[in-house]
């Protein structure tokens, strides 16, 4: 690409570059599209690694991150395109951004590249001396590739309005209740209800005594109105009683996972996305997109779009669905079952240490495939290899709702997720989905 | 002094060891790092952010422990013991051919069996066995003895005598591949295997112990109780990919192969950093404590055998029950969870209950894990369980804590304390505990080449109960020692010791009077009492 692109400045010209502002469209804006694209693309690719590898990124935290970040190359695009919308005014708390200078060239790709490196470096400041080396490499790399051939005029005015951008969407990040996460999310103190049908713990891992994040759901979300925006009916009422509907859901649970077919098995283990063992499951999505647009070589307006979509999905769903779960409070099939049931049952995925209700993959994947069908159509085929690097395998998929569904289920076969988590958790997503697709992006929408 | 061949009755009715007292001798720790010479740091960028070993022995037939700490970057540092009986604690900087640069930590390991211990050597680069000439001194032996050092960044070892063969077998576990900048998670570089070579002295060419996972601590240890040691790693969840800890059956003359979850294998996915065993509970199966980020673990078996039969290797983790999860700082301001690496069952108070060291140290300015993060002592009480002691025992550094060995390092039959520190200098503490038990201690010996008795198991008997220690090469965080075998003994006036040798099944008891050391030789009809020399 580097190549195609200086071939590009050779013909064209270095003052004829795409993203000047004001410039005519010609052959090498689509170069520099491609060029922005891949370079996006690539810092999602670190991103990715860094969630999997920064202790504090648990998957609402994470979704969080894909959030900000996707505005913020978001806007790096917007700031100086005709046709991409501002999202000022659409999210809430974001006011009008700093505007690109009229009487400066400008780089969409560099500026691209600085917003990510720089807020890439703000949401993974504490990751460990490994990632601290990554970054810094990605950032020396990335930053070759973006303004290789440029004039220095332009690198140093996008370089400049990237830091100028960057700042402005972390000092809006500040307030929204989701910035400082300690002890890795889990309360230092907490009064975790004795009741039966209450969250308990389910492990004896000391730190995980009180559950993860207790207060996300009141974070400002991005596009819907309030965490509270789509609310939940409750679950089926506690029993333990063997008429009861709750014991029903429970039996279900303990039946299914007592005969697992290899093939659930592999569902179950595919979506487990278990933080700091994976990029969590909003990473796993965003894995999926970005994969997806790289396959079709998107360009850089695409790529952005999409994983602004994407990631105010998710973040949305993840503000949701916690403010739900601790709405309802209720206990994860280990404690029932081990209870009521058999005590000698154990599920087959670690139970994560929060309230069961609703089911927290649930809620964000289908989210993240109502936006996906929005952008890319309802039988949008795909093969997702986000875990082959663990040994995990390819799974190929007819449609992102097709793939949400099966995120859903895998809950059920992992042994830590209820029908009625799973049922209510995929609409809640769909729900909250609707607010982000209902952002508008583009000049002509 | 004297020693007896038995103890009549003593053993008629054993059991785990129990401590007479109600609540635990406190330890009490005076440091002397200032005083006693030692004045190495361990130190490096990137690279070193693991590792910072030591590696301690005799190396001048004095009996005193001699002290080998790595540098990182720097050159290590090789001290001889200078002290006396009972008194402060002496070191004398000694050039001894072991100044190697690059070092992460350094294991005692007599490979070709001539009475003098020689050193394994881990680095970030190639590896070295130092062969020890006597006086102290030490030459690389890499090409004499066929030793592959390879070009990785290693950070665990461990070595065993295989049955049936008189060169050892040298297990040495490699970290992430170092050149890739972009790309280092999931490049775990393989571990290898060096196993003697047939009908010479040497080494056969390595066997890659592949998946590799990044391991940061390696025990060949004897798990089963079957008179032979697998090997278990402890490794890094933050590096590998599709990773979790492992364990290798390790049979002569048969490849490795894996303990899977058909063999009953627990899948188990932590920051693994450090690794030690003891039989705390006096089942005849030892527990492992393995250190991490946050909690760290003590498993023991899920179901141990009543009946003789040969257990599952499935292992269910006690840390929370027992006290030693550790997962924060215990005393001071920061809350934030705890790094901890360097682990170790010693006897710190006497009181025949082994008790658990842990060092901590954040990895490098990571700030989501505490950043003053005190070391552990905890101290074992009577109903089995660990209570909190560093505090009061005055070892509770914040410093960066990586490696360290505990071991008697003044023959007052009290265990000493030696840490190594990234970027600040070791400390090492003289232990004073006042009202402490008594204790004896033995070295082992015997014919032929593996003449320290690796993965022997060596049991002492009192009143108070049974203790069983098996003799190790590997471990803890990079840091390992050869030599005396500890035990703290109580109010008892004496023990009944018996070895169950290398492949062999147990020996004959003999009667050892307390506060004694007792050189055990297979050879030998009766154990030698010892006396040191200053």
């Amino acid at each position: 690409m580097s190549i195609n692109r200086r071939r590009a400045l050779q013909l064209g010209g270095a003052a004829a570059l795409i993203g000047l502002t004001g410039g005519p469209a010609r052959a090498e804006d689509t170069d520099q599209e491609a060029v922005g694209g891949q370079i996006l693309r690539q810092w999602y690719k670190v991103v990715l690694r860094l969630v999997r590898h920064t202790a504090t990124y648990s998957p609402p935290v994470a979704s969080r991150a894909f959030a900000y970040l996707g505005v913020a190359a978001y806007q790096a695009v917007a700031s100086g395109s005709t046709s991409l919308v501002s999202l000022a005014g659409q999210l809430n708390g974001l006011k009008a951004l700093p505007p690109r200078d009229p009487a400066k060239r400008y780089s969409d790709a560099v500026i691209t590249h600085c917003v990510m490196a720089s807020a890439v470096k703000s949401f993974f400041g504490n990751t460990g001396p490994t990632g601290q080396r990554v970054m810094a490499a990605a950032e020396k790399k990335l930053k070759g590739d973006a303004t290789m051939g440029l004039p220095a005029d332009v690198v140093e005015a996008s370089l400049a309005y990237g830091e100028v951008l960057k700042a402005a969407i972390i000092d809006w990040s500040m307030d929204d209740g989701g910035a400082v996460i300690e002890n890795m999310g889990f309360p230092m103190a907490y009064d975790v209800p004795k009741e039966p049908g209450r969250w308990a713990p389910t492990s004896a891992i000391r730190q995980q005594q009180f559950p993860l994040l207790p207060t996300w759901g009141e974070n400002r979300t991005f596009a819907m109105p309030s965490g509270a925006t789509c609310g939940l009916p409750p679950p089926p009422a506690y029993s333990e009683d063997p008429a009861s509907g709750f014991y029903g859901e429970a039996k279900e649970v303990y039946d299914v996972t007592r005969s697992l077919t290899p093939e659930q098995t592999a569902i179950a283990r595919f979506w487990s996305d278990d933080p700091m063992l994976s990029p969590t499951p909003p990473g796993h999505w965003m894995f999926i997109a970005n994969s997806i647009l790289e396959d079709e070589k998107a360009g850089l307006d695409k790529t952005a779009e999409v994983m602004m979509r994407l990631g105010v999905a998710m973040a949305d769903a993840f503000i949701g669905c916690w403010n739900a779960k601790y709405q309802y409070d209720l206990v994860r099939p280990v404690t029932y079952i081990k209870k009521v049931i058999d005590p000698k049952w154990e599920p087959l995925l670690i139970t994560p240490p929060f309230p069961e209700y609703p089911s927290g993959h649930s809620t964000q994947s289908a989210a993240a495939a109502a936006v996906l069908t929005f952008i890319f159509g309802e039988s949008y085929a795909f093969t997702d290899r986000t875990h082959e690097r663990d040994g995990l395998g390819v799974r190929s998929f007819a449609s992102f709702t097709a793939a949400a569904d099966e995120a859903g289920m895998s809950r059920m076969y992992g042994g830590i997720h209820f029908r009625a988590a799973i049922e209510q958790g995929l609409a809640q997503g769909r729900c909250i989905a609707q607010h982000t697709i209902a952002l508008r992006t583009r000049s002509s929408t | 002094m004297r020693l007896r061949l038995t103890l009549a009755a003593l053993l008629a009715s054993v059991g785990p060891a129990l401590a007479a007292a109600d609540a635990p001798v406190v330890p009490v720790f005076v440091e002397e790092t200032k005083s006693s010479g030692i004045d190495s740091t361990y130190t490096g960028q990137w690279q070193y952010m693991v590792g910072g070993g030591a590696a301690v022995f005799d190396c001048n037939g004095d009996g005193f422990e001699d002290v080998l700490i790595a540098g990182g970057e720097k050159p290590a540092t090789f001290y001889v013991n200078t002290s006396s009986r009972g008194g402060a604690l002496s070191f004398r900087t000694h050039q001894s051919g072991l100044e190697v640069d690059a070092m992460t930590g350094a294991y005692p390991l007599d490979v070709d069996g001539d009475g003098i211990m020689d050193v394994v050597v881990l680095r970030v680069g190639e590896n070295i066995v130092m062969k020890g000439k006597g006086d102290c001194s030490f030459a690389r032996a890499n090409e004499d003895w066929g030793f592959d050092g390879g070009d990785g960044w290693s950070t665990a070892y461990a070595a065993t005598w295989e049955k049936g063969n008189d060169w050892p077998t040298i297990a040495i576990g490699n970290y992430i591949d170092r050149t890739q900048e972009l790309e280092p998670w999931g490049s775990c570089t393989p571990n290898v295997l060096q196993r003697p070579k047939a009908g010479a002295m040497g080494f056969a060419p390595e066997i890659e112990l592949t998946p590799s996972f990044c391991p940061l601590s390696m025990l060949f240890t004897d798990w089963n109780n079957s008179g032979t040691a697998d090997l278990r790693m402890a490794n890094d969840r933050e590096y590998y990919e599709g990773g979790q800890e492992q364990m290798w059956r390790i049979r002569p003359g048969e490849p490795p192969t894996l303990y899977t979850k058909a063999d009953g294998w627990a899948y188990l996915r932590i920051w693994g950093m450090g690794l030690a065993g003891y039989d705390l509970d006096g089942d005849g199966f030892q527990e492992y404590a393995i250190t991490s980020m946050a909690d760290n673990k003590l498993q023991t078996l899920k179901e141990p055998p009543k009946d003789g039969a040969a257990p599952k290797p499935t292992f269910k983790d006690i840390g929370w029950p027992k006290g030693v999860t550790a997962h924060r700082p215990f005393t001071g301001d920061d809350l934030r969870p705890s790094t901890a690496w360097h682990i170790d069952f010693q006897d710190v108070n006497n009181d025949g209950l082994a008790d658990l060291f842990i060092a901590k140290g954040n990895v490098s300015e990571m700030p989501d894990f505490a950043m003053k993060d005190p070391n552990n002592l905890l101290v074992q009480g009577d109903d089995g369980k660990f209570i909190e002691m560093a505090d009061k025992a005055g070892v509770a550094s914040t410093e960066s804590a990586r490696g360290g060995v505990l071991a008697d390092f003044n023959f007052d039959g009290l265990v000493d304390m030696l840490v190594v520190n990234r970027n600040t200098p070791s400390q090492i503490w003289r232990n004073v505990t006042p009202g402490a038990g008594n204790w004896v201690q033995v070295r082992l010996s015997q014919p032929g080449d593996n003449v320290n008795a690796i993965g022997a198991m060596v049991e002492v008997t009192t009143e108070l109960g049974r203790q069983t220690r098996e003799v190790v090469s590997g471990g803890g965080h990079v840091s390992g020692q050869s030599g005396w075998v500890h035990f703290g003994i109580g109010g008892a006036k004496a023990a009944e010791v018996r070895v169950r040798w290398p492949g062999e099944d147990w020996g004959k008891a003999y009667a050892l009077d307390a506060n004694q050391f007792a050189i055990l030789d297979k050879a030998a009809t009766v154990p030698a009492a010892w006396t040191p020399p200053r």
